[in-house]
């Protein structure tokens, strides 16, 4: 009886939805999963038997330094901010977040234009000191460049993550520590590294996760890494089998660090009893060591923000007068475009599968929002060439159909922006999803079963009060899917349609094409918006939680 | 009889017993009932039953000769109606007083609306608070809408769940006794759910004791309370 009532009850649109929403989702990755085991063919041989090696060698070269200096940068930042007060602390409070409005493929020609023999450092040094310097010092194109780029541009995950669990954690944890004998540099290897072991995992995993989707870094700098690999082998060889053969490669990796991700992680939770918690009171820094933490924190700020904020600047007040035209407008009406389509789309679908799971509880909707978070430890070249595949499919049936039909196909999906929305969705419906479903579990489940008993289908509630009591939630998660797309590169390289490029992909193609101040303004708009959201929505978090 | 529960059973899904074994009640038009029980003995499970919040395992409820929930039929909670007050009171925070109230009326004129939120709020002595937000209202009158908006849609059953818990002991005395003088004005029949003896004392007339997830003992207050206060001492 009971099973005849929980399928009707579960059987709604709720489900149906969902379920076929997870499914677009689940697609892509069965196909990339199926393709490991077929038959390879010539190219997928050479692949493996010469450059395969090259690959996971760089690619985890790159991710292992990248993965410990944005420890240590991170952490160590968190540490200062939340404990000390010294010069411009509030300003670097937030400012040391900035640099996450920068995507590292603009950081990346932004320092190298910056070092280059034609950059501002050698010709102030040569024109002005008359030294010249040996090349290779400053040739940043290298594996150490690329950590170096990464590091700069992407710690700010670990800073923000490791301080807002700082943030919550008691003072009087500290200054027990302190009454028994630590001083502060030991306090710091003793309590706080340990007890925020979690949170520094957790982010540095994003960290690395990050630097796996990465393509354009590693494609500007010439270094063989997956994504560079599947992007040729699809455009240079047009061989989809081994494009998605080197996918499934990068996704056993992928799995491999998120295996590791919990184990190292640990088992123990870390939480108070009582409501009631003392923050951490930052202490007034005086002397040598006020200073000391004052230049390192503003060094870092000034390398990761202010250097190559200030080398775009300077690059586009040489070229703006030939830039701004109309075809520069369409790129801003290009990128906005495509963002919020799929943004809003993004935030559709993360309140049907979060409102669905949340209102039928067990394994099944658990494994839903497993699934509905499982794009964005997909490196995006990953993700890009299992969508070409299952399009080139679709477009298979349509013209099938097209020739029982006698219709001329004129729909083909596989050049149009559906399959790059599409792309978009898969790989970013985690950020969309995790703002909603926290939005859903503060304000609880009482307001919906309230209205149900006074009368309306889950439907009309989601519409008259989920909806309305969402707002906050909906606003911050289409900002943040919003910021991500409009950075995005790879999937947007593989998967623009003909004519058709964004801000961020004719940045790209400019610095390609050694046009790298014509770049300039495109990455500013990009960082201006990002880091006007960035700012935003960090405000908003830091208002909420206080 | 004008409410019947019979044999219900439920189980949470991951634990190890259920938590409703098995449950009966009848109940008269109009009058009111108490579940009382210590915290973890499953009385509010039994409200989310009722209300169609949750499924049970077995049992039938019928309300007013309409079967609502029995081997092949299952009334989804806004077809029941059942109107429920919460312990939190769940009154939508970004509507009026007035919004809150009216929410559940539907396939009524606007005036016929105006004149159900005029009476709801009369009987709550409510009137001058209607364009007031929620958070705008004290703990007692945001209770008493509440249970303005549980009222309002005239539910056949109206349940409460630790109506009085979020309550100053010396506002729960006078509201108590406020609510049960409103019930009887309306004779809705009604069922509450309460840890609180002096509550089921003042309001019930009749007590159903609950203890593990079945009924130990069915009466009216003064022939319970005794029995309940010796088993509670007993077991403490």
């Amino acid at each position: 009886m009971r099973l005849i009532q929980q399928t009707k009850k579960q059987l709604n649109i709720w489900a149906i939805l969902s379920l076929l929403f997870v499914s677009i989702i689940l697609i892509p990755n069965f196909l990339i999963g199926i393709q490991l085991f077929t038959e390879p063919n010539e190219n997928w041989q050479h692949i493996k038997d010469y450059l395969l090696r090259n690959y996971i060698y760089n690619t985890l070269v790159i991710v292992t330094f990248t993965g410990m200096a944005t420890t240590i940068i991170g952490v160590s930042l968190a540490w200062f901010i939340t404990m000390y007060k010294f010069p411009l602390r509030n300003f670097l409070k937030w400012g040391l977040i900035l640099p996450l409005a920068i995507p590292p493929y603009i950081g990346a020609y932004a320092y190298h234009g910056l070092l280059n023999y034609t950059g501002v450092i050698q010709t102030t040094l040569r024109n002005m000191y008359d030294i010249s310097v040996n090349q290779s010092y400053f040739n940043i194109m290298t594996l150490q460049g690329a950590t170096f780029i990464f590091t700069i541009f992407l710690f700010p995950y670990v800073y923000t993550i490791t301080k807002s669990f700082l943030q919550n954690q008691s003072s009087s944890i500290v200054e027990n520590a302190k009454l028994l004998g630590d001083n502060s540099f030991k306090t710091f290897f003793r309590v706080i590294i340990p007890i925020s072991r979690a949170a520094i995992v957790g982010s540095v995993t994003l960290v690395v996760l990050e630097v796996l989707n990465d393509y354009g870094v590693v494609s500007y700098f010439g270094i063989q890494t997956f994504s560079t690999a599947i992007f040729r082998t699809w455009y240079g060889m047009k061989d989809l089998d081994s494009a998605l053969k080197l996918a499934g490669t990068l996704m056993f990796l992928v799995i491999f660090i998120l295996v590791i991700e919990k184990l190292i992680r640990g088992r123990k939770r870390y939480s108070y009893s009582t409501s009631k918690v003392r923050p951490i009171e930052p202490k007034q820094l005086i002397g040598m060591k006020k200073w000391f933490v004052f230049s390192y924190c503003f060094g870092i700020f000034t390398i990761a923000f202010i250097v190559p904020f200030l080398q775009l600047i300077k690059w586009a007040l040489l070229t703006y007068e030939k830039i701004i035209s109309e075809q520069f407008l369409t790129l801003i009406y290009n990128s906005v475009l495509v963002a919020s389509v799929a943004a809003s789309l993004i935030v559709l679908i993360s309140l049907i599968i979060a409102n669905y799971t949340r209102l039928h509880q067990g394994r099944f909707t658990k494994a839903f929002s497993k699934v509905t978070t499982l794009g964005y430890s997909i490196p995006g070249a990953a993700i890009a060439i299992a969508v070409i595949s299952i399009f080139m499919i679709l477009d298979g049936y349509i013209a099938s159909l097209s020739a029982v039909f006698h219709f001329d196909p004129v729909f083909v999906l596989r050049t149009s922006l559906v399959m790059l929305v599409s792309a978009y969705i898969i790989r970013f419906l985690a950020i969309g999803y995790n703002s909603i479903e926290s939005g859903f579990e503060k304000v609880g489940n009482s307001f919906t079963e309230a209205s149900r008993t006074l009368g309306y289908s889950t439907v009309k509630t989601f519409f008259k009060v989920d909806i309305p009591m969402l707002k906050g939630a909906i606003f911050s998660g289409f900002i943040l899917v919003f910021v991500d797309i409009l950075k995005e590169l790879p999937l947007t390289m593989f998967l623009q349609p003909f004519n058709f490029s964004t801000l961020a992909t004719q940045a790209f193609k400019y610095a390609n094409d050694e046009r790298v101040h014509e770049a300039a303004l495109a990455s500013i708009i990009i960082i201006l918006i990002s880091g006007i959201c960035i700012f935003l929505f960090h405000k908003v978090l830091d208002k909420e939680s206080s | 009889m004008f409410v019947q529960i019979e044999n219900l059973q439920y189980q949470y899904k991951k634990a190890s017993e259920p938590t409703i074994k098995d449950f009966s009640l009848e109940m008269e038009q109009g009058e009111i009932v108490c579940i009382l029980g210590e915290s973890g003995s499953g009385k509010s499970t039994i409200l989310r039953l009722l209300a169609g919040l949750e499924t049970p395992n077995k049992g039938t409820i019928s309300i007013n000769g309409k079967t609502i929930i029995d081997h092949h039929q299952f009334t989804e909670p806004e077809k029941r109606g059942v109107g429920m007050v919460f312990q939190d009171y769940a009154l939508f925070p970004h509507m009026t007083v007035a919004k809150n109230v009216q929410y559940g009326l539907r396939k009524m004129t606007r005036r016929q609306k105006q004149n159900r939120l005029d009476e709801m709020l009369s009987l709550i002595n409510l009137t001058d608070y209607k364009d007031r937000y929620p958070f705008e209202l004290s703990g007692g009158q945001q209770q008493r809408v509440a249970l303005a908006r549980a009222l309002a849609p005239a539910p056949s059953l109206l349940i409460f769940d630790e109506p009085f818990s979020n309550l100053d002991a010396n506002l729960q005395v006078k509201i108590r006794d406020e609510l049960r003088g409103i019930l009887k004005q309306t004779g809705i029949t009604s069922i509450f759910v309460t840890h609180d003896q002096e509550d089921a004392k003042a309001l019930a007339d009749r007590i159903v004791f609950i203890e593990n997830g079945v009924v130990s003992r069915v009466g009216p207050p003064e022939e319970i309370l005794g029995c309940a206060s010796l088993l509670m001492w007993a077991n403490s």
